[in-house]
C-alpha cells in the first residue's frame, strides 16, 4: 500500500520540475502564458497576434476570465510564466485569480500584457494602477484626436487614432523602424509622474483629448495631449515586465490587417504598423529581447592574473566583465558603449565607462585611490528597456606597509651625509684619540 | 450595483460604441456580467428590461459589409495544404467547401493528394466519419473511384440499424445522402424512413434542442442543427411520404429553437451554445452556423410548410457578417458555409444593405451610395433604395430629408444619391433607409429586413474668422493690447499682462452653410517654462468663441508661477476637415509672490531619455606628493655636510697625529684591532640599517656586537689605562 504514494511521487517529480517560475537566466525558454478572455471569440478575431506567439514557442492556454477552474498556483507552485488580460469588463475573476494574486504573479517576476477598452473594469483598472498606470477616472471617455486619426470611410468619429509617436528604444520596439502608424481605438491612460519604472511606448499627438465623443465637454478634459499614453510599459525591479494597452482592439486581427492613412498624410500604407509593433514588444515582455545577464566579474593586479584578496592603495588594477543579451534563443553578446563601473565606498571614487571588444567582454584599468577602506566594484545599468544589471563585489584597500614607503630621498641626503660623516669622523677620531702619543 | 439605471445608461453606451464589426461580443458579454452582478432577482429583471429597452430604441444600427475580398485572401491563408494535403479529411473537406462558396483556390493544387485519402477512407475499415467526409470531399472533388459506393452503402444501412447517437445517424444518413448524389446506380432509399425518423426525434428536447446521446441528459443547440441536417436526410432518403404529423412536430420545435434565439442591438440574432463543456467547447458561431446548416436542408426536403420571419433570417445574416473576418480555419468555415446556406435558402433569402461610406464629405462632394447584395456579395434583384429620412442625431424630431428614392447604377452596382440636398450642413446624421423589391414575387423569396438606420458623418471646412487676443484690464475693461490673429496660418504673438488684467481669446467658426459651428473640442493651453499646463474649455457666446482669462481668479490655479506661458489652440471635430493645433506664441505673466502656504506645483514627469545613459566619469584625484628641494640643491648640501669631516682630516694630518701609542704586543694589539672592528661593523651596521635592515634586526645584531664590544673595549681601554698608568709612574 505504501509503495503507491511512492510511485506517484516519482512520477511527478519530473513534472514538477517542469512548472518553472520566472525568468531565469538559468531556463530561460520553456514559457507558459495563461490567456484570460472576455470571451473564447477572441482566440479567432484576435488569432494572428497569438499565432504569433505561439510561433515563437510559446504554450498559451486560453480561459474564460470568469472560468471557476483557472489558477495562477497550485501547491504555492506558478503554473504560468506570463499572464495575458484580454478580459477588459471582467468585474472579478474564476478560480482564486484577483488582483491582489495578479500583482503577487508579478512580484515574483512574471509577465502581463493588459489590454483594456471602455468597457474596463473595476479590478482591471485597479491591476494597472498597481503598475503605476491610471486610466482616464470617466468611463465613457476615449482617446480622441481630431488631427491625427485613421482616415476611414466607416469610422467618423475620430477615435480610431492613428499614431506613430514611438519611444526611441530599438530594445522595446525592434531594430526595424516601425513605417506605418498604429492603429488604437480605446481609452488612454496617464503616468504616475513618481513612478521611474514605467515608460510611455505610445503616445497620443498633442491635440489628443480623452473624453466622451458623444456628449458636449463642459469642463477641460483630465487627460490631453501628448501626456496620454496609449501603451505603456512596465519593468519592475525584479525585472518583470508589464505591458498596458488602451485598447483592446489594436491586438485584433482586423486592425492587424487593416490599411492605414493617417489624417493629413497623402501616404496610405498597405498594413497597420499594429502587427510589428505588438510583436516586437510582445517579445520585449517576455524577455526574448533586453535580458541581461553579466558572467565572469573578475579584477585583477595590472600583470597579474589572480584576483587579489585585498589591494594596496594606488595599486593598478584590471577589471572586466562579460555581459550577454538573451536573443529568445541563446545568449548572445550584449555590445553597448556606455557601461559604467564604479569603485565604490560610501560614494563613487571611480567612475569608468568600460572599453567594450565588441564581443561581450568589457574592460577597464585604473588606479585604486590613495584612501583605505572596504570598497566594492560596482556596475548598476540601467538602460532604458534593458534589464537593469546591478554587480557588486567587495574588496579591501590598505594603506602602505612601513617598508613601502620610498626609502631614499634625496632631499634626506645632507642629513643621512652629516650622520655618515660624523660616523666616519668618529672612526677616525677614536683613533687619533686613543694612539696619538 | 445600487443604481441599476445607471449602469445600464453606460452600459447602452458602450454597447453604442462597441457596435462596430468584431466587438459586438462584448456586448453580449457586459449584459452576462451585469446581469451576474446583481444578486438580487428583482434587481437583475428590472436591469434586463432598462437594458432591453436601451438597446431597443436608442442603440443605432451599425453597417455591415457581405463577404468581400478580406474573406478570400483570409481564407487562403487559414487554409493552407502542408505539403500539398490537409491534416485530415474534415478539414480538406472544409477547406474545399469555402474554396468553392468564395471562388478561389483553383491554383491551389490539392486534388490528387485528396483524392488519394478520399480512396483510402473509403475502404471497409474506415470509420463512420471517415467515411463521411470521404464521401463528402469527394462530392467537391468527384475523385475517380472505383464503384464502391454499393458496398458502403450496404455497410452504412447496417450501421442505422445499430445507431444509437445522433452522430451515428448524422453520419450515416449524411452519407447516403452522398452516396445519392454522386451515383444512381446505388439503391439508397430508406424503407424504414419513419422508424428511423422517430427514433431520432426521440433525442429532442422540449425547447427545440437535442441531446447526442440517449444516455447523456446533456442537451444542445449545435445537436439541434445536426439533427435537423440528419432528418432532411432522412425525408429525401424515405421511399414512402414521411409521416406529415412527425413533420408537424417538427416545425414546432424550429420554433421553439427559435424561441431561445438570442438578439444583438444591432438586430443580429444567433443561437447560444449554453452547454459549457470542457471537451467540446462550441461558440455561438458554430451552434448558429449548424442550426442554420439544419435549418436550411430541412426546409429544402419540406417545401413551403417551414415559415420563418425575415427580419430573423435577415438577424442571422447580420450575426454572420458581423464577425468580419475570423481568425481561424474552423470559424471561417463554419460563417462562409452558413451564409452559403442562407443565401441558397428555400425560405427567404436575405439581402443586405451597406454603404460603402459612411463619412462623407462636403468638399469633395462625395455621393451617398448604398449598396444592396446578397450575404456573399452577388448582385440582389431589381429593387430600389429610399431614403426615408434623415435627422441629426443631437435633435432627433427634426428630419432634414424626408422620403427620397435613391438611382440605381447598374454598372457600379450601386444606389446613389448624386447631390446631397442642399439643406444638409456639416454634422452628425442618422439616415433611414429603406429596401422596396421591385417584382412583388420576389418579396416571398428575399427577405430585406425593412428600415435600415446609419449614422452618418458629413464633414467639411469650417471657416475661422474674427479671430482676435487681447489684454484688458480688469477694472475698466478697457483695452490695453488687442492683437488680430490668423487662426490658419502661424503665428508669433508675445503679450505681457500682471495679476490685476485679463486674457481674452475670441473667434468664429462657421459652417459652409454659414450656421455658427460648435466644435466638440476647444480648448486654450497655457504651458509655463516648467511644463505645468492648464487647459481652458472656450465657449460660445452666440456666434463668437470667447473665452476671458482673469488672471486674478486664476493666481491660485497658476500656483503663482510667474514667466513666460505658451499659448496653444486646440480646435476640431469630428466632421470639421480643418481641425487644428495652433501654436499663438506666449504671453509674459506677471504674478504675485506664492504665500507661504501655497500649493506646489504637482511633479512633472520626467524625461525618460534623460533618466538613462551613462553617468559623467569621476576620476580620483589622488593626493599631491610633498614638495621637494631639486636633487642638485640637495647634492649641494650633502657636499656642505661633508666639508666639517674633510676639515677634520685636514686638520688631524695637520696636528701630526700619530698612531704611536697603538700597542705593540701581540694580545692587546688583537683586542685593539678587535675593537676597533667591532665599532667599524657598528658603524657598518647603522649603514645597513639605512640600507636595508629593520630596526630589530639592527638591534638584535647591536646587542651582540655590544657585548663583544663591551669586552674587547673593556681590555682594549684598561691594557691603554695600564700603559699610560706605568708610563706616568715611570
Amino acid at each position: 500500500m505504501s509503495r503507491l504514494p511512492l510511485i506517484f511521487l516519482v512520477a511527478v517529480i519530473p513534472f514538477l520540475s517542469t512548472l518553472c517560475t520566472s525568468f531565469s537566466p538559468e531556463k530561460p525558454s520553456d514559457r507558459r502564458i495563461l490567456v484570460l478572455l472576455d470571451d473564447l471569440a477572441l482566440q479567432s478575431s484576435h488569432s494572428l497576434f497569438f499565432d504569433s506567439l505561439s510561433s515563437r514557442g510559446y504554450a498559451l492556454d486560453f480561459k474564460l476570465a470568469d472560468d471557476p477552474k483557472i489558477g495562477l498556483k497550485r501547491y504555492g507552485q506558478y503554473l504560468y510564466d506570463g499572464l495575458i488580460l484580454f478580459a477588459p469588463s471582467a468585474d472579478r475573476f474564476g478560480g482564486n485569480i484577483d488582483s491582489a494574486a495578479i500583482v503577487d504573479f508579478i512580484d515574483v517576476g512574471h509577465d502581463l500584457i493588459i489590454a483594456a477598452d471602455n468597457s474596463a473594469s473595476e479590478r482591471i483598472r485597479e491591476i494597472a494602477t498597481e503598475c503605476g498606470v491610471d486610466f482616464d477616472d470617466d468611463q465613457a471617455a476615449m482617446v480622441v484626436d481630431h488631427t491625427s486619426y485613421a482616415v476611414s470611410d466607416t469610422e467618423g468619429d475620430h477615435t480610431l487614432i492613428a499614431s506613430d509617436d514611438f519611444i526611441q528604444s530599438e530594445v522595446l520596439l525592434g531594430s526595424n523602424k516601425i513605417e506605418a502608424p498604429v492603429l488604437f481605438q480605446g481609452i488612454g491612460h496617464s503616468l504616475n509622474p513618481a513612478n521611474s519604472l514605467v515608460l510611455k511606448v505610445l503616445s497620443a499627438s498633442s491635440a489628443a483629448y480623452s473624453a466622451n465623443p458623444k456628449t458636449k465637454l463642459s469642463s477641460p478634459p483630465s487627460l490631453t495631449g501628448s501626456a496620454i499614453s496609449l501603451v505603456s510599459v512596465v519593468q519592475a525591479r525584479n525585472n518583470a515586465r508589464v505591458l498596458i494597452s488602451g485598447s483592446l482592439s489594436m491586438f485584433s486581427n482586423r486592425f492587424f490587417r487593416s490599411e492605414v492613412q493617417k489624417a493629413g498624410s497623402s501616404i496610405k500604407h498597405a498594413k497597420s504598423g499594429n502587427e510589428q509593433f505588438l510583436t516586437e514588444l510582445s517579445k520585449w515582455v517576455f524577455h526574448e529581447r533586453g535580458h541581461l545577464k553579466a558572467v565572469n566579474v573578475r579584477h585583477n593586479k595590472v600583470g597579474e592574473a589572480n584576483e587579489p584578496s585585498m589591494y594596496r592603495i594606488n595599486d593598478d588594477l584590471e577589471y572586466a566583465v562579460e555581459i550577454y543579451e538573451w536573443s529568445g534563443k541563446s545568449w548572445e553578446p550584449y555590445v553597448a558603449n556606455d557601461v559604467q563601473v564604479q569603485f565604490y565606498m560610501m560614494s563613487p571614487y571611480v567612475l569608468k565607462t568600460l572599453s567594450t571588444d565588441q564581443k561581450g567582454l568589457y574592460f577597464t584599468a585604473f588606479k585604486v585611490p590613495d584612501v583605505y577602506g572596504v570598497f566594492q566594484f560596482k556596475v548598476e545599468y540601467q538602460q532604458l528597456g534593458y534589464t537593469s544589471l546591478s554587480l557588486s563585489k567587495q574588496i579591501p584597500v590598505r594603506p602602505f606597509r612601513h617598508n613601502e614607503y620610498e626609502r631614499f630621498l634625496t632631499a634626506a641626503f645632507p642629513y643621512y651625509g652629516a650622520s655618515f660623516s660624523m660616523m666616519a669622523g668618529f672612526f677616525v677620531f677614536t683613533f687619533a684619540y686613543l694612539y696619538n702619543k | 450595483m445600487t443604481f441599476p439605471s445607471q449602469r445600464t445608461l453606460d452600459m447602452c453606451l458602450q454597447v453604442k460604441q462597441l457596435g462596430g464589426k468584431n466587438n459586438r461580443k462584448y456586448v453580449e458579454l457586459s449584459i452576462w456580467h451585469f446581469l451576474s452582478m446583481n444578486n438580487s432577482q428583482m434587481a437583475g429583471k428590472l436591469g434586463f428590461l432598462v437594458l432591453f429597452l436601451c438597446l431597443t430604441s436608442i442603440c443605432e444600427a451599425s453597417v455591415i459589409h457581405p463577404i468581400s475580398d478580406s474573406h478570400r485572401s483570409a481564407a487562403l491563408e487559414l487554409f493552407t495544404p502542408v505539403d500539398g494535403s490537409f491534416a485530415s479529411l474534415e478539414e480538406a473537406y472544409e477547406a474545399l467547401r469555402t474554396f468553392e462558396i468564395l471562388g478561389i483556390g483553383k491554383e491551389l493544387n490539392v486534388r490528387a493528394s485528396t483524392c488519394s485519402s478520399v480512396v483510402d477512407n473509403l475502404g471497409p475499415s474506415s470509420s463512420l466519419k471517415d467515411l463521411f467526409y470521404a464521401l463528402r470531399a469527394n462530392a467537391l472533388l468527384k475523385c475517380e473511384i472505383e464503384n464502391v459506393f454499393a458496398e458502403i452503402a450496404l455497410r452504412v444501412k447496417t450501421s442505422i440499424n445499430d445507431a444509437n447517437s445522433l452522430l451515428d445517424f448524422y453520419y450515416s444518413i449524411g452519407s447516403l445522402g452522398l452516396i445519392k448524389d454522386q451515383t444512381s446506380e446505388v439503391d439508397v432509399s430508406l424503407a424504414d424512413a419513419d422508424g428511423i425518423f422517430r427514433s431520432i426525434k426521440a433525442l429532442s428536447q422540449s425547447d427545440g434542442r437535442w441531446r447526442y446521446d440517449s444516455n447523456n441528459p446533456v442537451s444542445s443547440t449545435y445537436a439541434a442543427g445536426i439533427a435537423l441536417e440528419t432528418l432532411a436526410g432522412v425525408i429525401s432518403l424515405a421511399t414512402s411520404e414521411i409521416d406529415q404529423s412527425l413533420i408537424g412536430t417538427l416545425n414546432n420545435d424550429i420554433v421553439k429553437l427559435f424561441d431561445g434565439i438570442e438578439k444583438y442591438d444591432d438586430g443580429a440574432y444567433y443561437f447560444e451554445e449554453k452547454i459549457v463543456d470542457a471537451l467540446e467547447q462550441r461558440g455561438p458561431l458554430s451552434a448558429t452556423s449548424s442550426v442554420v446548416r439544419g435549418l436550411t436542408a430541412f426546409a429544402a426536403v419540406t417545401s413551403g410548410s417551414l415559415n420563418l420571419p425575415g427580419n430573423k433570417v435577415i438577424g442571422l445574416a447580420k450575426f454572420f457578417l458581423g464577425i468580419g473576418v475570423p481568425g481561424n480555419a474552423k470559424d471561417l468555415y463554419d460563417q462562409i458555409d452558413a451564409l452559403a446556406c442562407l443565401e441558397n435558402n428555400r425560405v427567404s433569402i436575405p439581402l443586405i444593405l451597406s454603404l460603402p461610406a459612411t463619412v462623407l464629405s462636403l468638399t469633395k462632394k462625395d455621393h451617398l451610395k448604398v449598396r444592396v447584395s446578397t450575404v456573399l456579395g452577388s448582385t440582389a434583384p431589381p429593387l430600389s433604395v429610399k431614403l426615408m429620412q434623415a435627422f441629426s442625431s443631437d435633435s432627433k424630431d427634426a428630419s432634414i430629408i424626408e422620403s427620397q428614392e435613391l438611382k440605381f447604377d447598374p454598372e457600379a452596382d450601386v444606389h446613389f444619391l448624386d447631390v446631397l440636398p442642399k439643406i444638409v450642413d456639416v454634422g452628425k446624421y442618422v439616415f433611414v433607409f429603406e429596401t422596396v423589391l421591385n417584382d412583388p414575387e420576389h418579396k416571398k423569396v428575399y427577405a430585406t429586413g425593412g428600415r435600415t438606420k446609419v449614422p452618418m458623418y458629413i464633414t467639411g471646412v469650417v471657416e475661422i474668422d474674427n479671430a482676435e487676443i487681447a489684454v484688458l484690464d480688469s477694472d475698466l475693461g478697457s483695452i490695453e493690447s488687442q492683437k488680430k490673429l490668423d487662426l490658419v496660418g502661424d503665428n508669433t504673438i508675445s503679450l505681457s499682462a500682471n495679476h490685476l488684467q485679463k486674457l481674452r481669446l475670441s473667434f468664429r467658426l462657421t459652417t459652409p452653410l454659414k450656421h455658427p459651428f460648435n466644435p466638440h473640442q476647444a480648448f486654450l493651453k497655457l504651458t509655463h517654462e516648467t511644463k505645468v499646463e492648464h487647459i481652458f474649455v472656450l465657449g460660445n457666446s452666440g456666434k463668437q468663441f470667447e473665452i476671458i482669462l482673469d488672471f486674478l481668479g486664476l493666481v491660485e490655479k497658476f500656483f503663482y508661477l510667474s514667466g513666460r506661458y505658451d499659448i496653444q489652440l486646440t480646435v476640431g471635430d469630428a466632421v470639421m476637415e480643418n481641425s487644428f493645433l495652433r501654436e499663438l506664441g506666449h504671453i509674459e505673466l506677471d504674478l504675485p509672490e506664492p504665500p507661504e502656504k501655497a500649493t506646489r506645483p504637482p511633479p512633472q514627469p520626467v524625461d525618460a531619455y534623460l533618466r538613462y545613459g551613462p553617468k559623467a566619469e569621476i576620476t580620483h584625484i589622488f593626493r599631491a606628493p610633498e614638495k621637494r628641494p631639486p636633487r642638485e640643491l640637495s647634492l649641494a648640501f650633502l657636499g656642505l655636510v661633508l666639508l666639517p669631516l674633510l676639515g677634520f682630516l685636514v686638520g688631524l694630518l695637520r696636528l701630526g697625529t700619530n698612531l704611536k701609542n697603538f700597542p705593540t704586543s701581540t694580545v692587546p694589539a688583537t683586542f685593539a684591532i678587535l675593537f676597533h672592528l667591532g665599532i667599524a661593523a657598528v658603524l657598518s651596521l647603522y649603514a645597513l640599517f639605512w640600507l636595508k635592515l629593520d630596526l630589530f634586526t639592527t638591534l638584535k645584531a647591536l646587542g651582540f656586537l655590544g657585548i663583544f664590544l663591551m669586552f674587547v673595549g673593556h681590555r682594549t681601554l684598561s691594557h691603554l689605562a695600564s700603559t699610560s698608568a706605568k708610563l706616568k709612574s715611570s
